[in-house]
């Protein structure tokens, strides 16, 4: 195999798992509180800094640092509800004031983090340091973890909307709200619920994303665009839709990179999701006007 | 053990009813009858929290439950099989069931409950892995009564059982709310035909344009075949 080839490979697994990851979170909210949260980038930021304070102040392990970062996200993607969501659900203006309230929240994340921070490159230690090499190409060891661990949280988010109690009943309120209530499951906080798992994933994508690609104030905003690109991609709300569609997406970015160069990588995505958009409007795995989880 | 007090509730712009007084005994079956476009799916909506009335009480067991929200009020036990069945469409027939059951104390009771409508409605059993959007009109209906009698209610409020359904289907769902009524669960349903609820009623209300305009015992009010007359055309 030659080296390019491995390389486009490798690279494409990686970004798909990335993207996917970002995604999960955003479809998850779109699909159950039908909220475009515009602040996924800025939960994943959070929970970025969070680590990175625990590491370069406290001084603590990495291992020690991602719960936390990813509780810390939790933690604001669910004050965001409270505060900005819950007070409009409902309400006639909810998309617009949520729309506005999300870019709000992601302006005031980035101007917190330049003033508390500052506005440099930051460095998160790996997981797991260490590389070996492939046909030539370089495999990280912390990359392998990012896709294992991208492939397991679909997993996990597939078993417990399938199989558990609180899991059903967010499709439940995905499908039919009003019936979701009339059978006694609790509608503003499952909302809840849904908002702070996603904001855990995005947490999580942040801590561990964060050695690749270094932390800054707006270090979340091109995972989330990619996320938004692949949520759309796949099928608003759909979480299968978010899985292959970020590997599709992942590795065809990954193959325009390294066979044509970097410049042709996005422009080459939207060709791409513009083609298929014209053939399947609805997404991959939109069904009619609403994909429901 | 429910009772309405002076019920007011409608739409933006619109008073839909017009103080409504109503109660249901332990036990008993309530029917409200009146035409299409008199109230009647409101009156349920405004009992069961979907809709938030103007003014008037309404209590469980002597408890005021006016304001709770609608999860709140279903898990107090007034369960709620609503105009149009409300199904999840994209989840299977089973389920759809099992979300009936989503109350905790009822949850790890789910399959003694499913157990019990799969002896009311056999065919559920047979079609648990489907999805609940490819059903025809009076599965749909079956899995919306089953779905409700999964929950562990004191109370169970049918808005039009027979809606949209053929005749034979018709005959067989009331057939099963028969049973049901059997087993010593209360009811309240509206409906708009005297004939389908003439074995289910204890008492009759009479609903004419948001008011109730008549109310008594069934084997009273549904042999005046006049009255019914003019009062349903
Ligand atoms: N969502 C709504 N918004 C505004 N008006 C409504 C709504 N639902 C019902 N109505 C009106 O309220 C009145 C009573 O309707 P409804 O309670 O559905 O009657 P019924 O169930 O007896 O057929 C009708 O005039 C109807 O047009
Ligand atoms: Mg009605």
């Amino acid at each position: 195999m030659s080296t390019q080839f491995v390389q486009a490979v490798w690279g494409g697994i990686l970004f798909g798992s990335v993207y996917g990851l970002m995604a999960l979170g955003l479809t998850l909210v779109w699909g159950a509180v039908r909220l475009l949260n515009l602040a996924h980038g800025a939960i994943f930021v959070v929970g970025s800094y969070v680590a990175f304070f625990v590491v370069s102040k406290l001084n603590l392990p990495i291992l020690v640092a991602l719960p936390i970062g990813v509780l810390a996200a939790a933690a604001f993607a669910y004050l965001m509800h409270l505060i900005f969501i819950r007070p409009v659900i409902g309400k006639p203006g909810f998309d617009n004031s949520t729309l506005i309230a999300t870019v709000g929240i992601s302006i005031a994340v980035s101007a917190a983090a330049i003033l508390i921070f500052n506005p440099e490159y930051k460095v998160i230690p790996p997981i797991i340091s260490g590389n070996f090499t492939l046909s030539d190409v370089q495999i990280t060891k912390q990359g392998l973890l990012v896709i294992g661990t991208s492939l397991a949280l679909f997993a996990l988010v597939y078993l417990f909307l399938t199989y558990t109690r609180r899991g059903m009943a967010i499709r439940a309120v995905s499908q039919q709200q009003e019936a979701a209530s009339l059978m006694a499951i609790p509608v503003v906080r499952t909302y809840g619920m849904v908002i702070a798992i996603s904001g855990a994933l995005a947490g999580l994508a942040g801590v561990l994303l964060s050695p690749f690609f270094f932390l800054n104030p707006n270090s979340g905003f091109n995972p989330m665009i990619q996320a938004l690109i692949v949520t759309i991609f796949g099928g608003l709300g759909s979480v299968r839709g978010a899985l292959v569609a970020g590997f599709v997406l992942g590795i065809f970015e990954s193959f325009v990179e390294v066979y044509y160069g970097v410049a042709w990588a996005q422009p080459g995505v939207f060709l791409l999701i513009i083609l298929m958009l014209i053939v399947r409007p609805n997404g991959l795995f939109g069904i009619g006007e609403v994909r429901r989880l | 053990m429910l009772e309405v007090k002076g019920l007011v509730a409608g739409y933006a712009g619109s008073e839909v009813l017009h103080g409504i007084d109503l109660e249901v005994n332990e036990g008993e079956g309530v029917i409200v009858l009146g035409p299409n476009g008199h109230g009647k799916s409101t009156l349920l909506r405004a009992v069961t929290g979907l809709l938030s009335p103007r003014a008037g009480q309404v209590l469980l067991d002597g408890k005021d439950i006016t304001r709770w929200r609608p999860d709140a009020i279903a898990a107090a036990g007034l369960v709620h099989i609503p105009q149009g069945d409300l199904l999840f469409p994209e989840m299977t027939v089973t389920e759809n069931l099992l979300m009936g059951a989503y109350h905790g104390p009822t949850w790890s009771e789910r399959s003694a409950r499913l157990g019990r409508v799969y002896e009311l409605f056999p065919w559920l059993k047979e079609r648990g892995g489907q999805l609940a959007r490819t059903l025809s009109g009076g599965e749909r209906r079956m899995l919306a009564l089953g779905r409700g009698l999964m929950s562990k209610a004191k109370l169970l409020l049918i808005d039009e059982p027979s809606l949209g359904l053929a005749p034979l289907t018709t005959q067989q769902i009331y057939a099963s709310i028969h049973k049901v009524k059997e087993s010593g669960l209360s009811l309240l349903i509206a409906d708009e035909n005297a004939n389908h609820v003439a074995g289910l009623a204890d008492r009759v209300y009479l609903l004419e344009t948001g008011s109730l305009v008549r109310q008594g015992p069934a084997d009273e009010l549904l042999r005046d075949k006049a009255l019914l007359e003019s009062y349903l055309g």
